[in-house]
């Protein structure tokens, strides 16, 4: 820039103050276009690379646990819409709850009386153990965990909030500071959120010992904070951040601690809720504690945009100091779709399916992983040669509960590198082939499964069929 | 001497309004109550839980915090088109639209045929794989901006919708502190309850950088209907409240929550100069305002001949079903909603300002799905189709001026009426 001028000004002579304020005016205005079209560019880039593969799908039908593309070709869908088709696609009784209800009424808003949001109320509460019996309705995950978040301040009165590194719960102003990825944080004010270790029992410092991380909690609490704090949030699995399970003990220590401090203990149970999980049917009932909030949303309506919040009639006394009101929250559709899919959940016997499948599948995973290693050359791996020349990876950890199910890919089991590039290939790979599976993990390496609960045995061999031919080829 | 000149002449007006209020309380009592215009439709036959019972189970599994209209509150089952039916199969005018939300009618038939089509398609499997829905949703919405507007965000809700165009305001402009109206309502969530400003929603929580400024309320304003005072509060908040830089500003064309209150003219355009000049964004909340309801423009903010650099919506999808009167003013303001009653929400705003938001991952699950999105396009069609925004217009200007008509015959009780703000809603 000052070469671009420096030359102006020689070829111009001396310019006055207005030139040269114009010069450097056009020249900025050309810049700030330039930035533009580059970050353009750059995030489309970005954009279809992350979303590789599934960028050029273009989905028009879904039958439970399957998808069509415009061509009539049919996938199987490994990745639920995101954790959130758990009936399947379209399952006629969630569908038929849909259609009759919006014939009925779709909106009224909760100013008036309706059957629909009291009755899928009292059912969801039966599903909680404790005096978890209040329902709050919500459109998102995201409204949920705001909505648990501000009723953690306002209960305790006090303002820090303790979340896990790692973890994802949103991405309004409050949850986007308990989100702790830095690629989902965008560069905004956060206030009063701590981000603790990650009871990661994979990658993290102490392995399964969850006790050890639940020290840094506390460590946090007497030396970050006043010593009392508003409350914890955590995911008893991990979905964005790679279907990490958080490490045995870790859960009952930690709620131990925020309860002395005075907080209120939040299970985000977003994705690993509405037996996903298979050995139950909220992800926290694995780890042996019962949280003052349970937020939800993704599988309770099969697809349906509805989120809820359940905590106790003492809890939720603190929202009747203020007016708070949702105008979509609870309409009759979406708690119709709701009930209905609670009615199958159970109808179908789908948490027993999702464990049994779930450990099936977990089964061959485990399998897969160990052929490829031994199956590996000197090199103990296995390699595809890409532009770049060859590239090595192997599955470093199968992971998950249920249908809720991890696989992560590194160059180095030692290192435990992450093979990101390679992940993303055999994910166009397994496209190609039918599979249509998910992908997270702070580094983007982990395959994400968490398909409709209806997925079969024979699903599940086709999927590990498609991987193990994919990996094999390359 | 001027004072008590002005308390004597007060009340002898207000004795005079008491008396012409009586007399016509006595005119009233001997005239028949007016009948609900025929509508020939019959609801179906409601077998389900009765209003005892659901407010029972209301109470017990909902939290106390949830509250109802009327003494007595209603068990609305059906609705259809302007009406709404009971569990006795009574049939009421809905005046209000599910606030402000239902557009084209309950249960459109044209944008029923649509979700319940696509529903038996496909319901949902997220932006991370392509369908047209939200693509030609998306186009169609982006053509009914002005300007550069054209990039379109799809959230689930008005409060997302806010939060969003606040989290774009901070990103693009650098700037942390925001402007809001003093009575405004943006919605519930621990950010837009900062910009919300009516105490009775404002939990005690932090608020980050929020200035609040005089409302440019033609009706109780201190300044009335001047607008170059009430857009000096504007500026003296950010010379004096802030680095002399702001993220943004964002207002409601017509305060909804706060009792359709309208702009002071000329507002809008004053107030948006002078924050661009102090590198802010601007934000119409278009949540309740947008879609045609205005009667004479298709948003809001054109009433105030102005162009945003964010259009948040939500709310709006069915034609119009609640109309509600400025009494400041003779058009009137037919609330429309972006899907009739479908849980969506949009942010509009142009290519540079969206980039921001490439910086990082910005994800939402629902937003977008093929469902809503089907509904929100079959939504804009109606609107177009049957003239809906001239509608508005023709009815909007006919019903304010028969409430003008009333406010002269009953000119003691409109003047408490114009006291009642909706306080809950």
């Amino acid at each position: 820039m000052q070469r671009i001028f420096a030359k102006a000004v020689s070829a111009r002579g001396s310019l006055s103050l207005q030139q040269q304020h114009g010069c450097l005016l056009f020249s900025r205005k050309l810049l700030q276009k330039f930035l533009v079209s580059t970050v353009v560019l750059i995030w489309s880039l970005t954009v279809m690379m992350i979303y590789n593969c599934c960028g050029q799908l273009n989905l028009v039908d879904g039958k439970m646990q399957y998808l069509f593309d415009e061509n009539g070709r049919r996938y199987l869908d490994a990745f639920g819409g995101i954790a959130t088709v758990c009936c399947g696609h379209c399952h006629p009784e969630v569908m038929d709850a849909i259609v009759n209800q919006t014939k009925r009424l779709q909106h009224s808003t909760v100013l008036y009386l309706n059957n629909a949001i009291a009755d899928f109320a009292e059912a969801l509460a039966s599903k909680l153990p404790g005096d978890l019996k209040v329902v709050f309705f919500t459109n998102s995950g995201t409204e949920a965990n705001e909505l648990a978040m501000m009723i953690a301040h306002l209960y305790t009165g006090c303002h820090d909030i303790i979340s896990l590194r790692n973890g994802n719960h949103g991405n309004a102003a409050a949850t986007l500071g308990a989100t702790a990825q830095c690629n989902y944080k965008f560069n905004v004010i956060q206030t009063g959120v701590h981000h603790v270790l990650n009871p990661d029992q994979y990658r993290g410092v102490f392995g399964s010992d969850g006790i050890i991380y639940a020290r840094d909690v506390e460590n946090l609490i007497a030396y970050g904070t006043c010593g009392r704090v508003a409350g914890f949030i955590a995911e008893a699995i991990q979905g964005v951040g790679g279907i990490l399970e958080l490490a045995p003990g870790y859960l009952p220590a930690v709620y131990g601690s925020i309860r002395k401090a005075g907080g209120l203990c939040i299970a985000d149970e977003v994705q690993s809720g509405f037996a996903l999980s298979g050995s139950h049917f909220w992800g926290f009932e694995a780890h042996g504690v019962v949280p003052d909030i349970v937020t939800m949303a993704k599988g309770i309506g099969n697809g349906i945009p509805i989120g809820a919040v359940i905590t106790t009639p003492k809890i939720a006394k603190v929202l009747t100091h203020r007016t708070y009101f949702i105008t979509f929250g609870g309409n009759p559709v979406c708690t119709a779709g709701g009930l209905a899919v609670l009615n199958v959940l159970e109808k179908e016997k789908l948490q027993q399916n999702a464990y049994s499948v779930g450990s099936y599948l977990k089964e061959r995973l485990t399998v897969l992983k160990e052929k490829h290693e031994s199956n590996s050359s000197e090199t103990l791996s296995v390699t595809f040669m890409a532009d770049s020349g060859s590239i090595d990876f192997v599955i470093g950890d199968v992971r998950g509960r249920g249908l809720m199910l991890g696989v992560e890919l590194v160059t180095d089991r030692e290192l435990k590198t992450p093979a990101t590039v390679e992940t993303l290939h055999i994910m166009d790979q397994l496209k190609e082939l039918g599979v249509l599976i998910g992908k997270g993990g702070f580094h983007g390496n982990v395959f994400r499964i968490t398909p409709p609960l209806c997925f079969t045995k024979e699903d599940a061999d086709f999927l590990v069929g498609a991987m193990d031919f994919t990996m094999s080829k390359m | 001497m001027a004072t008590q000149r002005n308390l004597l002449s007060r009340s002898l007006q207000a004795a005079k309004s008491r008396y012409r209020y009586h007399q016509s309380l006595r005119r009233i009592s001997s005239a028949a109550a007016p009948e609900l215009p025929p509508f020939g439709y019959e609801p179906k036959p409601y077998s389900g839980p009765l209003a005892d019972q659901v407010l029972e189970k209301r109470k017990k599994y909902l939290g106390p915090s949830l509250f109802h209209y009327y003494q007595k509150p209603l068990n609305i089952v059906e609705g259809k088109m302007q009406y709404l039916f009971d569990e006795s199969g009574k049939r009421y005018l809905d005046g209000f639209a599910g606030i402000v939300t239902v557009s084209c009618g309950h249960c459109h038939p044209d944008v029923l045929g649509a979700i319940v089509e696509q529903s038996k398609l496909l319901q949902h499997a997220t932006t991370i794989y392509l369908h047209h829905a939200i693509a030609d949703f998306a186009e169609e919405l982006a053509s009914k901006m002005p300007g550069n507007l054209k990039v379109v965000y799809f959230v689930n809700s008005g409060t997302e919708a806010n939060e969003l165009a606040m989290l774009m305001a901070r990103l693009y402009s650098g700037n942390l502190g925001m402007l809001a109206l003093r009575n405004a309502y943006h919605g519930g969530s621990a950010s837009t309850i900062g910009l919300t400003a009516l105490n009775t929603w404002k939990y005690p929580i932090p608020q980050g950088e929020i200035h609040h400024v005089v409302n440019p309320n033609p009706y109780r304003g201190v300044f009335g209907s001047d607008a170059n005072q009430y857009a000096e509060d504007v500026k003296d908040h950010i010379d004096h409240g802030t680095s002399g830089q702001v993220a943004g500003f964002i207002a409601e064309t017509i305060q909804g929550v706060g009792g359709a209150v309208e702009l002071a003219p000329g507002y809008l355009k004053l107030v948006y100069d002078i924050v661009r000049k102090a590198g802010g964004v601007c934000i119409a909340d278009e949540v309740q305002t947008g879609f045609g309801r205005t009667g004479s423009h298709y948003w809001g903010f054109e009433t105030q001949g102005v162009t945003p650099d964010i259009v948040t919506m939500a709310k709006m999808s069915d034609e119009f079903d609640a109309i509600t009167v400025s009494f400041l003013s003779l058009t009137t303001y037919i609330y429309q909603g972006i899907g009739n009653g479908l849980p969506l929400g949009a942010v509009v705003t142009t290519p540079a300002i969206a980039s921001v938001m490439a910086q990082k991952i910005q994800f939402n699950t629902f937003g977008g799905n093929p469902v809503c999105s089907a509904g929100g396009l079959a939504v804009l069609k109606v609107l177009d189709k049957e003239q809906r925004q001239k509608h508005c217009a023709d009815v909007g200007s006919h019903l304010i001026q028969r409430l003008r008509d009333l406010q002269q015959r009953h000119d003691y009780f409109l003047v408490d009426a114009l006291d009642y703000s909706m306080s809950k809603l």
